[in-house]
């Protein structure tokens, strides 16, 4: 007798259940394609970390930490670690800067825009390998163009000049390729961001005579913001993970005096052989990777409030 | 482009059998035939040209015996590394494959051994130096296919220019430097180059010569005192301006290799098919010589002999095909053939290296091999220490403490 009422129960939410399974055929894809594409390389990614990998690349089994106690040993990380940092800031900021500027000529009316307008589009729209590998060869210490012109100009006393083999010199170099490819996309963002500022705005502030500095600092920066705020998130992603701007142009050589914690995996794998210390290489990319998504998350939410 | 698409064909109709296939099996109206053919794949180094070799060596194979599908895939040397470690660390490795090293998968136990893909016959017909040199743990896995060693060119040209023989000890090597430069000068004397590409080999032959050496048939001694006191001498070098700048970056085949050919670099090491690459890649006219690489002062010269292997996975049901196949690869004419395609190196079979002894161009190099050390491939560890070495060598140059560096190295071998 107490009975019936409980057996009824479970038949109420099989009823529920089943208009629940009603969208399933519509999200099946997309749940499948995040199955398939985002979570089960994550959780084979964390499982390569722990375990045991021969030189061949055969699995030996379960080690537990011993991947990450080698790559936190490896006396190459700490250089690597501070260079990625300052790598990532440095191109960011600038990238940043330049954009600004750039986006306020092109939001500027002045004859042939459009062309200028197209211009800036190409470095995006080349191959970074391409470009990347065309520095590369125009900073060759032979045969570079760039040695030469300087050589035409008097500034160095000979023509073979090394910049891609010194490791200091080097990063700058592989910095400045970095921010031009990343200088279109940032400055259409700000651009966008630009020509969404009410005009009347301005013309109230001009009505009170404030000047175009003035005008630019308190009402152009401010409105900005947002658009500033995911341009440096999204490149600050871009530029942490860039992979083929280093690779084309030092392979992060000598050594791995030229690299970033991401061409630093591929070459613990590829190079040293070390499938396992580039999974839990991989592992601390992703996580610092998770923390800018997270940051990015926050900043459009905010954006939204 | 051709034999990409040939091989994208080939791959397109085996998915459309397969798939085929397999239909037919669902729908059970075919009888299950037994399995006729076997195919198997082969990765080939890419020496030089190969594939219209491969090619041809395929198709006479297949013609011969209907029953194998042999497919080749020739892979250029910068990429190959990464094939194969992708291939079988994804559990599908090639069927053949060509290497300069297999002693981590032998000792995977992956491969079989060399009696299992070659004929008897085949195997007695090979230089048994070269055997020894291909055996992990005391037994034989792979087949040598061919080796090249070093030796030390020179611009013959620029040397008399400059009034001096070519070095043939280290403090000769900065007497003729100095002389270079002051008599020759626009020219680097020496094209040292301890790039990624071939660190491992440059030290190897400049260390040797000082009695250094990376592993002495039991223990890795990669951060010896005379190891050390090699980089030192070749910073010296560095210092004196003998070299170009970027030692740590400089490659062979995109560095100093074409400037040697240009007349840019004055000396530079060089392997047996070098000649060759000079006369045909580089289309250089410069007057060159071989010597012996530089030794340290009262120590003995030695040359890199660098071997390279085919050697078989072992795969359900492909061992007969694979030794049918290795096995005609080897008979003299088609072997010939192969010698030929690669261009320029030490044959390693009995019979064609004594055919090729008589060769002028050849006979230095295969009078020097007595003297050959040869890279530790017989070591499963190797191939990490290579790429250590390749990686890091060059730091020495930019600044690194070159104790610190061979330390490193070290410890990558010694798995410490």
């Amino acid at each position: 007798m107490t009975q019936s009422p409980t057996a009824k129960e479970p038949a109420t939410p099989r009823r529920r259940r089943l208009p629940n399974l009603g969208p399933l055929p519509w999200i099946g894809p997309a749940l499948l394609l995040i199955f398939g594409v985002v979570l089960w390389p994550t959780f084979e990614m964390l499982r390569t970390s722990a375990l045991d990998i021969s030189i061949s690349g055969i699995s030996r089994g379960l080690t537990g930490l011993t991947n990450y106690q080698n790559l936190f040993g490896n006396p190459d990380l700490p250089g690597i670690m501070i260079r990625t940092l300052v790598w990532v800031g440095v191109v960011v900021v600038l990238t940043i800067l330049i954009s600004l500027a750039l986006a306020a000529l092109l939001n500027a009316a002045f004859p042939g825009r459009r062309f200028v307008r197209w211009a800036l589009i190409v470095p995006w729209a080349a191959s970074v390998v391409m470009t990347a590998t065309i520095w590369r060869w125009m900073l060759d210490t032979f045969y570079g163009i760039i040695n030469r012109i300087l050589y035409d100009l008097g500034l160095i006393p000979t023509f073979v000049n090394e910049w891609l083999g010194v490791p200091d010199v080097a990063i700058i170099w592989l910095m400045f390729v970095a921010i031009f490819v990343s200088l279109p996309f940032t400055t259409y963002v700000i651009l966008a961001g630009m020509q969404s500022i009410p005009q009347d705005i301005y013309e109230a502030a001009k009505v009170d005579g404030a000047t175009g500095w003035n005008r630019y600092r308190s009402i152009t920066l401010p409105l900005l913001r947002p658009a500033l705020l995911v341009a440096s998130i999204i490149n600050m992603i871009n530029v942490y993970n860039s992979f083929p701007v280093i690779w084309a142009m030092t392979e992060g050589g000598p050594g791995s005096q030229t690299d970033t914690t991401t061409t630093f995996m591929y070459k613990l794998a590829f190079r040293f052989q070390d499938i396992g210390q580039a999974a839990a290489m991989s592992v601390v990319n992703f996580t610092v990777i998770l923390l800018f998504v997270l940051l990015y998350l926050r900043v459009v939410d905010w954006r939204r409030a | 482009m051709e034999e990409v698409t040939t091989n994208m064909t080939k791959r397109f109709n085996g998915l459309v059998a397969m798939g085929a296939a397999g239909l037919l099996a669902v729908a059970g109206a075919a009888p299950a035939t037994a399995q006729d053919t076997t195919s198997i794949d082969m990765i080939a180094a890419e020496y030089a040209d190969m594939a219209p070799y491969f090619d041809d060596l395929a198709a006479r194979f297949m013609e011969a015996n209907p029953d194998v599908e042999v497919a080749v895939q020739v892979v250029s040397w910068n990429d190959i590394y990464d094939v194969i470690n992708t291939r079988v660390a994804a559990g599908d490795p090639p069927d053949i494959m060509n290497l300069n090293y297999f002693a981590n998968f032998a000792a995977d136990g992956l491969l079989y051994t060399a009696e299992e893909i070659v004929s008897a016959e085949t195997l007695e017909g090979i230089i048994p130096a070269f055997r020894d040199n291909s055996k992990y743990d005391g037994v034989e896995y792979a087949v040598p296919d061919l080796a090249s060693d070093r030796l030390f060119f020179y611009n013959a040209d620029v040397l008399e220019a400059a009034g001096v023989e070519p070095p043939a000890t280290w403090s000769e090597m900065l007497t003729v430097c100095e002389a270079i430069q002051e008599n020759v000068p626009g020219v680097f004397p020496y094209g040292l180059m301890f790039g990624p590409e071939e660190a491992q080999a440059e030290f190897i032959m400049w260390t040797g010569g000082n009695g250094g050496r990376v592993f002495d048939g039991e223990n890795w001694l990669i951060n010896s005192a005379e190891n050390l006191e090699t980089l030192e001498f070749l910073q010296t070098l560095q210092d004196n301006g003998c070299t170009p700048p970027s030692i740590g970056t400089t490659n062979r085949t995109d560095g100093a290799w074409p400037l040697f050919a240009e007349g840019v670099v004055a000396m530079v090491n060089g392997s047996n098919f070098f000649p060759g690459t000079l006369e045909s890649t580089f289309e250089s006219d410069v007057n060159w010589g071989v010597t012996e690489v530089p030794a340290n002062d009262g120590k003995e010269s030695i040359t890199l002999g660098v071997q390279d292997y085919f050697y078989a996975f072992k795969k359900d049901g492909n061992q007969e095909a694979v030794q049918k196949f290795l096995t005609f690869l080897y008979e003299p004419d088609n072997y010939a053939g192969f010698l030929d395609a690669a261009g320029g190196f030490v044959p390693a079979t009995i019979s064609a290296g004594e055919a090729m002894s008589s060769d002028p161009v050849q006979a230095p190099f295969i009078a020097a091999l007595p003297s050959a050390v040869f890279y530790p491939s017989d070591q499963a560890q190797w191939p990490a220490v290579q790429g250590a070495m390749q990686q890091n060598l060059g730091t020495a140059f930019s600044g690194a403490d070159k104790q610190q560096v061979l330390d490193e190295i070290q410890a990558v071998a010694t798995g410490e």
